[in-house]
């Protein structure tokens, strides 16, 4: 191994990063922080005697917009497809959502048109909005064409916004498509690795797939590893709501390139993550969130098995370390927080003390687990069996609900329970496509607000 | 005759129109190739300058990864990072030189996903030892550059799953690790290829800068990974041009594949030579007929001069058949003592009888221009028609000096047209007459040898100069200056002579002789008998 040569000039670095913090001290206002964080336990009393499981969470909140017209700008690639299938209504709305996206944008907005179907054709190079007529004119051209070369037109749009890459935009591609890509490479695994390489630079896909004939899977991969959004239009009318659904997202963007770091104390163990995943190595876990929304929470949700301890002990479980870069500074921030639990000896107490924020969250993420394995059933043809899981998960996600008065436990109820009704072979293509939204839209948290 | 003519306007139009047609054909064809050879050049220059871009962006993938390898400190954690930091990596590794043991990731560590699944891949490539014996083969290869000893590393290349897969391997510099080290970075193969779209063209369906062709980039497996231009290629056609990345990515090729708006190289060269073709065609057609008409006219007018002098003939023979008719019953009356007025009267029957012959060779050239010559054979005597002949020459042949000796074997009765025989030997030794005036000697033999008779006119005159032989026997030939100064004539003679002796299924030749000329005439009569036979034969 290297050995690391510490240079003499590092014994300056602590003075710089004071210097850097007392800087965003200045410079953000206090009351409008962009990212709060809520490290909490499901159950922060314990019962004394004996090791206990218990579920860690950090939920990071983002901050209210002062002004919304003050806004973050964006840089967006809005990436089309004009394969043969997307004749007649698909592209005229397609066409219509994007010129609606564009005209929302502002002129310092910075945005670029990309269709492709076997070829790839940069319709709108990266630029300025300005006077958003030009772009609205180029795109009403678009006609159809042949293949679906998905793969080059996400490439092509990743590229548009690179050029314009920042830490104070908000660097977006949205991915439409109705089809199997059939030009380049095209498998989930594939545009998984595409979308963790562009998450890697800060570049979210947002993936929009529209009617029935698309790969769920490949679109939903590729959202997820790149920290971006997952449509599931079924009708073309759908897809403006689905555009202003993520303009809004897009537009109330507060902080980027979120990173966390959990050191567990010792003694703690982290067994698994649920939901949104992380890597949990030794005694830590890191996470990364490419974009926090305005008043939307993110989380991660680690098992936890914690060492037994007596009656009024207290012990430490981790130390939480967020860094993100607050978009309207263009500065690093870091937030620090750490949680702990106490044992007692009374049931009550430890019932009393419950969380129901975080026991939702977990009810939350056990439900899409087995909405997950459901699936898995109806694929194997397990139609009966697939339906049995799906209507004990509904009951079991309405009696949480109830629990923890938690709405999105209800929603997450009431989907189930239609998922449930809706096997049958001729309702599958359009179902499993609705499913896999949901899911993804439960494990990773999109659009929740606490 | 108006058809050869046709024919022969027809080939001297057509011979010279299908060679410059053929000339044309083979020079566009070779202008083609030398055009399809010049195309596919330039196709491949623009195919190798992509594959110089490509190579530039790997170039700079590798400087980054070295740059940020170099930067991190050489630990488990920096490593990580550098996996998250640049897009382009996939895994860091670094392995032992003398072991040939990963350091790092290894399986003693703590693994996570990335780490796991990157030695599930390599398996393959540890077991091979391929670095290692990279390394002792480039003991001090690419030395330059910052970094010391091997800074210029390399790259090594495998299959697995999904296809090619690349990693950038390199020793660092001796005081970093002590030289025992090899590090490296796998590269994101997906990621390698998104960056490769984005660096290649698009394609402007509107206006596409490739029109009518489209460019592929291929991976190993033979998959389109990227296409441009506005050709979409159909299923098994084949690029016109192909050319293989450099190495390391020498597995993946770039394509060219070009529409033939003309269908084909034949196609196109037509398209460029029918306006050409076709208005030469039309030149020459056109002069053809211009020379055509002009000639058919000059042969028209020819015609009606013949026709003209033939009529003339015709007026001539009556008047000239009164003047001999009455000229012998004029002789015949004139007293015996009176030789002045009869020499003057046999001069008048021999020069009309001359007159005669003049005609009747014209007449008989122009009946055999106009539908042949026509035989009336009837039975007869060879040397009756002989004597018959040279007794109406007699007179003037003694006048000229000239002795006659015959010598006639052809006595028996036949079948042939006596008109067709007198007419000949009449030229024959009308001939004679002209030419060997002044003495000599007239021989004329006959022989007659189953139904062949054969008679030869012999004279001691000035002969025929050598290379004139056959062509004494041409029409309007005559033999010029000295010899014939004072002679004149038609020049048909001869010609008509032969004519009627093939007509009569016989030849008329020159025999060569050592001093004047030989005529050897040979005609084929049937078996014949004379009237009088005939009578007693039939009762």
């Amino acid at each position: 191994m290297r050995r690391h040569t510490q240079p003499a000039n590092d014994i300056y670095r602590p003075i710089l990063i004071f210097l850097f913090l007392l800087g965003g001290l200045l410079t953000v206002p206090i009351g409008a922080e962009p990212v709060s964080l809520d490290v909490a336990m499901d159950t922060p009393v314990l019962l004394s005697g004996g090791a206990r499981t218990a579920y860690l969470r950090i939920a990071l909140k983002g901050g209210e917009l002062v002004d919304p017209a003050d806004r973050t700008p964006i840089n967006l690639a809005i990436v089309l497809d004009r394969s043969g299938s997307m004749q007649g209504e698909k592209l005229a709305e397609a066409k219509r959502a994007a010129v609606m996206a564009v005209e929302r944008l502002q002129p310092d907005d910075v945005v670029s048109v990309v269709t492709y179907d076997s070829t790839v054709h940069v319709l709108v190079p990266a630029r300025r909005v300005g006077d958003a007529r030009l772009l609205v004119e180029r795109i009403q051209q678009i006609g159809v064409g042949g293949n679906t070369a998905l793969f080059a037109g996400v490439s092509k749009g990743a590229a548009e916004v690179r050029r314009f890459l920042s830490s104070q935009r908000v660097n977006r591609v949205i991915l439409l498509s109705d089809g199997l890509a059939n030009v380049g490479p095209s498998s989930p695994g594939d545009l998984a690795e595409l979308g963790a390489s562009l998450a890697n630079e800060g570049i979210a896909v947002t993936t929009i797939g529209l009617g029935l004939s698309y790969n769920e899977l490949l679109m939903a991969n590729l959202a997820e590893r790149s920290d971006g959004n997952h449509y599931f239009a079924e009708r073309a009318q759908d897809l403006e709501r689905v555009y202003t659904a993520e303009l809004g997202e897009v537009l109330s963007v507060v902080a980027q390139e979120v990173e966390v770091t959990a050191a567990f104390s010792s003694g703690v163990r982290p067994r698994r993550i649920l939901g949104r995943d992380a890597t949990l190595e030794q005694g830590s876990l890191r996470g990364r969130l490419n974009q926090l929304y305005s008043q939307q929470t993110k989380y991660f949700l680690v098992e936890v098995e914690i060492p037994e301890g007596a009656g009024g002990e207290q012990r430490s479980v981790a130390e939480v370390t967020v860094s993100y870069g607050d978009l309207r500074t263009g500065i690093r921030e870091i937030r620090w927080n750490k949680v702990s639990v106490l044992y007692s000896d009374s049931l009550a107490a430890v019932e009393g003390a419950r969380n129901s924020r975080v026991m939702g969250s977990v009810a939350r993420q056990i439900g899409a687990e087995q909405n997950q394995y459901a699936m898995r059933l109806r694929d194997e043809g397990k139609l009966e069996e697939a339906r049995r899981v799906l209507r004990s998960n509904a009951e079991y996600l309405a009696e949480h609900a109830d629990l923890y008065g938690n709405r999105w436990l209800e929603q997450d109820a009431q989907r189930n329970l239609a998922d449930a009704d809706n096997l049958d072979a001729e309702e599958w293509r359009a179902q499993r496509k609705r499913m896999l939204s949901n899911q993804l839209e439960a494990l990773q948290s999109l659009g929740y607000i606490e | 005759m108006h058809r050869r003519l046709l024919w022969t306007f027809a080939l001297l139009v057509g011979i010279p129109l299908l060679v410059v047609a053929w000339l044309g054909i083979r020079l566009a064809e070779e202008r083609e190739a030398r055009a399809v050879q010049g195309l596919e050049e330039l196709l491949r220059s623009t195919l190798r300058s992509l594959d110089g871009e490509i190579q530039q962006l790997l170039e700079r993938h590798r400087l980054a990864i070295r740059q940020a390898v170099q930067r991190a400190p050489g630990t488990r954690d920096g490593y990580r990072e550098i996996r998250g930091r640049l897009p382009i990596v996939r895994q860091v590794f670094a392995v032992d030189r003398a072991t040939g043991e990963l350091l790092y990731p290894s399986l003693m560590d703590d693994l996570d996903r990335e780490e796991e699944a990157f030695l599930r891949r390599t398996r393959d490539l540890w077991a091979r030892g391929a670095l290692l014996r990279g390394a002792e083969e480039r003991p001090a290869a690419v030395s330059a550059g910052t970094g010391g000893p091997h800074a210029g590393g390399a790259w090594e290349t495998w299959f697995w799953g999904d296809g090619l897969h690349l990693i950038h391997w390199w020793q660092p510099a001796a005081e970093a690790t002590g030289g025992g080290e090899i590090v490296g970075a796998e590269l994101s193969r997906i990621r390698l290829l998104a960056d490769i779209v984005a660096a290649m063209p698009d394609s402007d369906p509107l206006a596409p800068d490739l029109e009518g062709a489209s460019i592929r980039l291929v991976d190993s497996g033979g998959t389109v990974v990227y296409q441009w231009g506005a050709l979409e290629p159909g299923d098994g056609e084949r690029p016109i041009v192909r050319s293989r990345l450099s190495p390391p990515l020498a597995a993946w090729s770039l394509e060219y594949f070009f529409a033939d708006p003309a269908g084909g190289p034949a196609g196109r060269l037509l398209y460029g030579w029918l306006p050409w073709l076709l208005l030469l065609v039309a030149l020459v057609v056109a002069l053809a007929t211009y020379f055509f008409r002009e000639s058919s006219r000059e042969l028209r007018e020819a015609a009606q001069r013949v026709s003209f002098v033939n009529q003339v003939s015709h007026e001539l023979k009556t008047p000239l058949t009164n003047i001999r008719l009455y000229a012998e019953l004029l002789d015949e009356s004139l007293p015996d003592d009176l030789p002045g007025p009869r020499r003057h009267l046999r001069v008048i029957v021999a020069e009309s009888q001359r007159l005669s012959r003049l005609i009747l060779n014209i007449l008989t050239f122009s009946r055999r221009q106009r539908q042949g010559l026509a035989l009336r054979p009837r039975p007869g005597r060879i040397d009756e028609v002989i004597h018959k002949v040279i007794e109406l020459f007699r007179p003037s042949l003694e006048a000229e000096g000239l002795e006659i000796a015959l010598d006639l074997d052809a006595s028996r009765p036949a079948h042939f047209d006596p008109d067709v025989l007198e007419q000949i030997l009449g030229n024959l030794v009308n001939n004679v007459e002209k030419y060997s005036a002044g003495g000599g000697r007239l021989a004329v033999e006959s022989r007659q040898a189953g139904e062949t008779v054969t008679v030869r006119v012999t004279d001691a005159g000035p002969g025929i100069p050598p290379g004139e032989e056959e062509r004494i026997f041409l029409p309007f030939h005559r033999l010029g200056n000295a010899l014939s100064d004072r002679a004149t004539g038609t020049g048909i003679g001869l010609s008509i002579a032969r004519d009627l002796a093939r007509a009569h299924g016989g030849e008329l030749e020159l025999e060569p002789v050592t001093a004047g000329a030989r005529f050897r005439l040979q005609l084929r009569c049937g078996e014949g008998e004379t009237e009088a036979e005939r009578e007693v034969r039939s009762p």
